[in-house]
């Protein structure tokens, strides 16, 4: 221990003479341990973010579009035009389906709304049962929800998001309040909670909701519904259940054997997956330029080191006189290499963790530390020093006092 | 008694390339336990290389070399690092303190590598250095002490782990006669308390100080007189 500390205040002095040198080297350990750590948390933010996305769109949800879905970027509509889904399928899933637990079929259009002089050109207006706010997690601050009456009554009565309301009624209650949506004067009965952006970045409190029968009849006159949201029991139940939805739908829908589907059960686990594709890739450019980083950090320090071997030849073959044996030479210079790293790695994790906070609150990520990813990066450093300590100290233990003595 | 060094017949040839150069040509010498030896000769008579072997910084070419009875030929590098921090203590002409360590750490140095750890180590330092007179400086740098101060910190060094043998190569090589006379008492002040110490010089009166002189020429001992 006391050598330990003996030796290190000898290298720090040591280093003192390259002190541009050793910055330089350092630095490529920092930014080793800097991006490592940095993708590290990040990657962990985004899987917990993608999961809470998920559970945030409702527990245990299938959704059941009807069309193709086709996918060409991260912003494509998850839903098609086509409206082939029908109250009949929605009800037929539910009664002979037993891993269901509540259907939430739904329609939905983009109508402008209106109250007195203000006037929003195009709002999501959605058509939903009253097991919709169940399924979709989907709760109401104020007033009341849509009930079974409202629904088989065609009720005109409207629940608002925050961002509508507000735009509409800024500070004001709206529950009472009286809006044109289209043509036909609704009531709003209630307002949203707060639900935040969905996967695809869309601000969900930017839309208002009235009975399913309302909109059909009232709004686009029309029997059939855009999409039928599924809650299976239990997260085991959900992939079967899939399976058993899609066999259901094909029988009912008449498609034989060679045709194509007019619906899409979608899997959520794809619809998250392009935003952890661009995280895949960004974290693999971000771990190629921490092995970039480490390896010249390794060359800086392999330089660094034997230039201090040089420069201290003479107390090296002292060390060697008075009874270091080769192996406390070897020892000494790789603990002098690590130093090095490591003091470099270790400002590197500090900062890689301070951008990674930084990075999440921006991005809007729950923060999350990743443990491995600290511990890859405090690895990855003190390995540089040691690999980069390797060949000057063996360097180190060819030196021989005779030489030493002779020299001068 | 058994003699501390025996050497019968020890040769030392250096190869440079294709040459073979034979420095020492079979020397035979015995040094026993508190002698204060002085070893006398011209610039390249091999006094350096016999001092290397006698402190087994170097091992012979050919012969027997047996220090404290013990066979030096044939053991390993670290062996031979072993050895020397128990057994041996050595001065050099250029002092060798290292620039980065304290004069108290440099006179520490040898029991970084000891076998066994030494228990007080610090209170024995600084009790040698307080001998040499030197204790107020334990602190500082060796580059703010004096040639003569560096020389007695580095005999403080060679005596941090209590060896039997101290070897001098012209300890007195770099200082001026006023202080090289100090530093010969200090040695002779060692060999009176028990040390064996042999001294490498061209200088007469240095070598005076010894009780006894090996005169060396072209690798072989021409004649031993007590001094
Ligand atoms: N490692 C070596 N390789 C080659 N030749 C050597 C080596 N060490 C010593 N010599 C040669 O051996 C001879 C004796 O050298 P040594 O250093 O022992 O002399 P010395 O008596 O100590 O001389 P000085 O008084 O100048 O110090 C010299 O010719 C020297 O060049
Ligand atoms: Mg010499």
């Amino acid at each position: 221990m006391k050598r330990t500390l003996l030796n290190l205040k000898i290298a720090l002095g040591s280093l003192g003479n390259f002190k541009l040198r050793t910055a330089l080297a350092t630095l490529g350990v920092f930014f080793g341990t800097f991006s490592l750590v940095v993708v590290g948390n990040l990657s962990d933010s985004l899987a917990l973010k993608t999961e809470q996305e998920i559970a945030n769109l409702g527990n245990n949800l299938i959704i059941v579009v009807s069309g193709q879905v086709r996918r060409h970027g991260p912003n494509t509509p998850l839903i098609s035009r086509a409206t082939n889904l029908t109250l009949g399928d929605a009800e037929a899933i539910a009664n002979t389906l037993p891993a269901t637990s509540r259907v939430a079929p739904s329609g939905f259009r983009a109508f402008p709304v209106r109250r007195g002089n203000t006037v929003l050109k195009a709002i999501a207006v959605n058509g939903v049962t009253p097991d919709f706010g169940e399924v979709r997690n989907f709760e109401i601050a104020a007033g009341s929800p849509i009930t079974e009456e409202d629904d088989r009554l065609q009720r005109k009565v409207a629940l608002i998001g925050r961002t509508t309301a507000e735009k509409l009624f800024g500070e004001e209650n709206p529950v009472g309040k009286t809006i044109l949506i289209w043509r036909v004067p609704c009531q709003i009965i209630g307002v949203m909670a707060e639900k935040g952006a969905d996967v695809a970045g869309n601000d969900q409190d930017n839309q208002l909701f009235i009975p399913l029968k309302t909109f059909l009849r009232n709004f686009v006159n029309q029997e059939n519904v855009n999409i039928i949201y599924v809650q299976a029991v239990s997260a085991e139940a959900i992939d079967p259940l899939r399976g058993e939805i899609e066999a259901l739908l094909r029988v009912r829908h008449k498609i034989r054997k060679e045709m194509k589907d007019d619906f899409t059960v979608v899997d959520l686990k794809e619809v998250t997956a392009l935003k952890s594709q661009a995280m895949g890739l960004i974290s693999v450019l971000g771990r190629i330029a921490a092995a970039a980083s480490f390896l010249i950090g390794a060359l800086g320090i392999l330089s660094i080191m034997i230039l201090i071997v040089n420069e201290r030849r003479v107390e090296i073959g002292i060390r060697r006189a008075v009874g270091s044996r080769k192996r406390d030479i070897i020892l000494q210079f790789l603990m002098e290499s690590s130093f090095i790293s490591v003091s470099g790695g270790m400002i590197g994790m500090a900062a890689g963790f301070l951008m990674s906070l930084a990075i999440a609150k921006v991005l809007d990520y729950p923060v999350t530390i990743s443990g491995l990813g600290l511990l890859v990066a405090f690895a990855a450093s003190a390995l540089s020093g040691i690999v980069a300590g390797i060949y000057p100290s063996f360097k180190a233990t060819q030196i021989h006092p005779v030489d030493i003595i002779r020299e001068i | 008694m058994t003699p501390l060094c025996r050497m019968e017949d020890v040769r030392k040839t250096f190869r440079m390339g294709d040459d073979a150069v034979e420095v020492l040509k079979g020397i035979d010498l015995e040094i026993v336990h508190g002698e204060f030896a002085a070893i006398m000769g011209t610039s390249g008579s091999g006094k350096s290389t016999l001092m290397n072997l006698i402190g087994c910084l170097d091992v012979p070419t050919s012969g027997r070399y047996l220090l404290a009875g013990r066979e030096v030929l044939g053991l390993k590098d670290d062996d031979l690092s072993v050895l020397r921090n128990a057994h041996i203590g050595f001065v050099f002409q250029n002092f060798y303190l290292l620039p980065y360590a304290t004069v108290l750490e440099n006179v520490l140095l040898p029991t970084l590598y000891r076998e066994n750890a030494m228990d007080g180590a610090r209170e024995r330092a600084v009790e040698l250095l307080r001998l040499i007179g030197l204790e107020a400086r334990m602190r500082f740098r060796p580059n703010r002490l004096s040639g003569g101060e560096q020389q007695r910190v580095a005999i403080c060094r060679a005596l941090m782990n209590d060896p039997e043998l101290l070897l001098a190569d012209e300890p007195t090589g770099q200082l001026d006669s006023k202080t090289a006379a100090e530093i010969m008492n200090l040695l002779a002040k060692m060999n009176e308390r028990g040390k064996t110490v042999i001294v490498v010089t061209h200088d007469p009166a240095i070598a005076a100080c010894a009780k006894r002189i090996i005169r060396i020429k072209d690798g072989v001992i021409v004649d031993e007189q007590a001094g």
